[in-house]
């Protein structure tokens, strides 16, 4: 027993100080840079080994082949050059982290958005279908973190009918579908009805992938345009 | 008679193996005695630089680290910098942070002066100057001998606190604001005092004098 005790300790003593820069700059351990030389300036950084974040430790994610992480990136990296590099700075994001089964309290989710630490999370493993469209989402996520009073929710939440209210919180809902309503009546999806953070992300990453416009309700107008207005004001080139 | 006796081939083995320990246990310990003997110190009056107005002299326990300074890419930093080193507030500043091989950090004038150091609170003084803000868009290659502004979380919190990267650092680049590069001496750099298992050094080295080469 003491033995193991010692061979503990001589670990611990002999354990040099880790020069580990990403970790020093995002405080997220045990990744590596991906690809750095990007257009837009966007460092895309990759799990290494799993990692765990948090000060309850709550968010989890792993690390993923070099095969899948490869196929990935190219989807990605397409996407996200569609943001300017002066609207990335604006907007607060400068770090794209890559690995897989990202959860929080072991609610799996695409991404973990934080423009503080200017970096957004991404499971490159989330549901296939809405891939592209929920790099876009998150992103929203970002930029509206970055300007919580142009994005204004009291003023979202009016352009729905009276009766409408949104549930507290994203995860304290069941209404997670994704699917895009033919019927839209307000919303574009059942994931739209969730919050009004999350509607507004829903409005913005369908607009970024190509939204129909023919088929538009008066409601999802409004919304529309207060996501098209709002961005404009903090990028006059942004163009959707 | 007295019969010489000829020492055995093993005899042989370990009179060589006790000389050889001999030598290196006398020769380590001189060796570890003076971590700069390896260490060449560059005299700068003995160079010749292209712009001698934008060269700083930082010396340290083992010599000169001549660094030129890059006013085009940042012309508050490097304005600053000169201010400092021309009020000689730079002198007897520890470097209080400090990795081995990857950087080491100095500038602390509040907490790091040699005399008053405060182990508590160093790193986290200011210069009076008050901040200045980040330089972070002129494309800049942090690579080994960059020597930058340290900053807070936020940008726009420069004040005087500085480092210089004994690596390549790319993920600086817009991060950090570049002040210039060593260009001869980094050698004296990597001899700072460092420890194992924390960036932020007991007992530490300090800056003996930084000045401009041109007043």
């Amino acid at each position: 027993m003491s033995l193991i005790r010692l061979i503990i300790l001589s670990l611990f003593i002999f354990t040099q100080t880790q020069a580990d820069t990403i970790y020093n700059l995002i405080k997220i351990p045990n990744l590596e840079i991906y690809d750095i030389k990007t257009p837009n300036k966007l460092r895309y950084l990759y799990a290494k080994q799993p990692f765990t974040l948090g000060v309850e430790k709550n968010i989890n994610c792993y690390n993923s082949e070099k095969k899948i992480l490869d196929q990935k990136y190219k989807i990605i990296k397409k996407n996200l050059n569609r943001y300017s590099q002066e609207f990335l700075k604006k907007i607060n994001l400068k770090y794209i982290v890559l690995c897989e089964d990202l959860s929080i309290s072991n609610i799996n989710t695409a991404g973990i958005p934080d423009h503080i630490m200017k970096t957004l999370i991404l499971d490159i493993k989330f549901n296939e279908d809405y891939f592209e469209r929920v790099i876009h989402h998150e992103v929203f996520h970002i930029i509206n973190d970055s300007f919580k009073k142009l994005f204004d929710e009291d003023v979202w939440s009016k352009f729905n009918v009276k009766e409408f209210e949104y549930a507290e919180c994203s995860t304290c809902t069941d209404k997670l579908g994704l699917d895009t309503y033919t019927n839209t009546n307000g919303f574009l999806t059942e994931y739209s009805r969730s919050t009004a953070s999350e509607d507004m992300a829903e409005v913005f990453s369908h607009l970024m992938i190509g939204l129909n416009l023919d088929s538009l309700d008066p409601i999802l107008e409004k919304k529309i345009h207060f996501i098209k207005t709002n961005l404009l004001k903090i990028d006059e080139t942004f163009i959707l | 008679m007295i019969e010489k006796i000829k020492a055995s081939k093993s005899e042989k083995v370990i009179l060589i193996f006790i000389v050889t320990l001999a030598i290196f246990f006398f020769g380590s310990f001189f060796l570890i005695k003076d971590k700069c003997l390896f260490v060449k110190n560059y005299d700068p009056l003995k160079i010749t630089f292209d712009n001698p107005k934008n060269i700083a002299i930082l010396n340290v326990t083992c010599g000169n680290v001549i660094i030129e300074l890059y006013p085009n890419i940042s012309p508050n930093a490097v304005k600053r910098f000169k201010q400092l080193i021309n009020t000689k507030s730079y002198d007897d500043v520890a470097f209080h942070r400090v990795i081995k091989d990857t950087l080491v950090q100095a500038g602390d004038l509040e907490f790091g002066k040699k005399g008053n150091l405060n182990y508590g609170k160093i790193g986290t003084g200011k210069s009076g100057l008050g901040t200045i803000n980040s330089e972070v868009d002129t494309p800049f290659n942090f690579d080994k001998g960059s020597v930058g502004f340290a900053r807070g979380q936020k940008y726009n919190t420069e004040d005087s606190q500085f480092f210089i990267i004994l690596r390549d650092e790319p993920l600086y680049e817009t991060e950090y604001t570049p002040i210039g590069k060593v260009i001869y001496g980094l050698e004296a750099l990597e001899k700072i005092k460092y420890l194992d298992k924390s960036q932020y050094v007991l007992r530490p080295d300090f800056i003996n004098s930084l000045r401009m080469l041109v007043d």
